[in-house]
């Protein structure tokens, strides 16, 4: 394995899907954010806190442009720390993996990571748009998203080798991991928050998160393919004599 | 006359090394964009950037629309 070429890759390819999510999120996200925001805006003037004045508007367009440049560039910081997870998994699995090509494995690892450590954590604890978040039980809820996350990731892990070490099929694998994270989700406590916001802007957001992130998982799997299937960095060129 | 000759061959062992700079930038990034309330900022700010929250404000479209919890 070379070392850097590896890794060169693999935050390469996390910072390019990265930037493809925080640019679409641009798209089709902001709409959303915008229409919260203005909510929570008409709740500052309501309470006093702040004045519907030409001044204010200035200063909040400055801020939100300054925040969807943010955006992008979270975008790319995001996007290489969960390419470099990706890419410690997909180096250890990428003989087990089925599929004759490197970009066919990488679509498959990022379908499975997709659907283990996003999308059903996203179904038990789906996205809010701004509004509708308590700041009192942020931490709580943030402890509870990262351990269904873990949870979920690690059960998916550890009932595919259970498979290996007993030498069952895959789908024995698969029932099992369902089974347990089908469990999970009941016993898991609801996001304690309310949500207050209007339900055809909460539902939009979450459509459109979901979306934008499904397209950071499929870029992230097509680019990290490609790119491993062209410079090959698990071949090593050993003098031979 | 001597002859060098190479040969291609793939490994198996993926780089410790790697993997711990790739867990590494995995956990920092992670921090950074789900999770920081002012703490990377009060490093060298103190107690002034949990009221400033510079890194949570400008992470915080993509904090909302990648699912994480915020405010």
């Amino acid at each position: 394995m070379k070392t850097f070429l590896f890794i060169l890759i693999v935050v390469s390819s996390g910072v390019a899907a990265g930037l493809i999510h925080g640019s679409m999120n641009l798209i089709f996200v902001e709409p959303s954010l915008d229409q919260a925001i203005g909510i929570e805006n008409q709740h500052l003037f309501a309470s006093g806190e702040e004045k519907d004045t030409p001044e204010f508007w200035i200063k909040y367009d400055g801020y939100r442009t300054w925040q969807k440049s943010g955006q992008v560039l979270a975008g790319g910081i995001l996007g290489i720390s969960i390419g470099a997870l990706f890419g410690i998994v997909f180096a250890l699995s990428r003989n087990s993996l089925p599929g004759k090509t490197d970009v066919k494995k990488a679509l498959v690892l990022a379908g499975i990571m997709w659907l283990t450590v996003y999308f059903i954590p996203f179904l038990k604890y789906p996205a809010n748009p701004p509004t509708v978040g308590d700041p009192e039980t942020v931490v709580l809820r943030g402890i509870l998203y990262l351990s269904f996350i873990a949870i979920s990731g690690f059960g998916a892990v550890g009932f595919y080798k259970l498979s290996q070490k007993l030498k069952t099929k895959k789908l024995v694998a698969i029932i099992g991991y369902a089974a347990f994270i089908g469990i999970v989700f009941v016993v898991m406590p609801e996001n304690p928050d309310q949500i207050t916001a209007p339900v055809d802007l909460v539902n939009n957001f979450r459509i459109m998160s979901a979306f934008t992130v499904s397209l950071y998982w499929l870029s992230l799997g097509i680019i990290l393919g490609s790119l491993w299937h062209h410079y090959k960095p698990h071949k090593e060129i050993i003098p031979f004599n | 006359m001597s002859q060098s000759r190479q040969i291609s061959v793939s490994k198996n062992g993926i780089p410790i090394t790697a993997i711990v700079a790739l867990a590494i930038i995995f956990v920092a990034g992670l921090f950074v964009v789900g999770f920081d309330q002012g703490h990377i900022f009060s490093l060298v700010y103190g107690d002034e950037a949990f009221q400033d929250l510079y890194i949570h404000e400008l992470t915080h479209d993509m904090r909302h629309a990648a699912g994480f919890p915020c405010h």
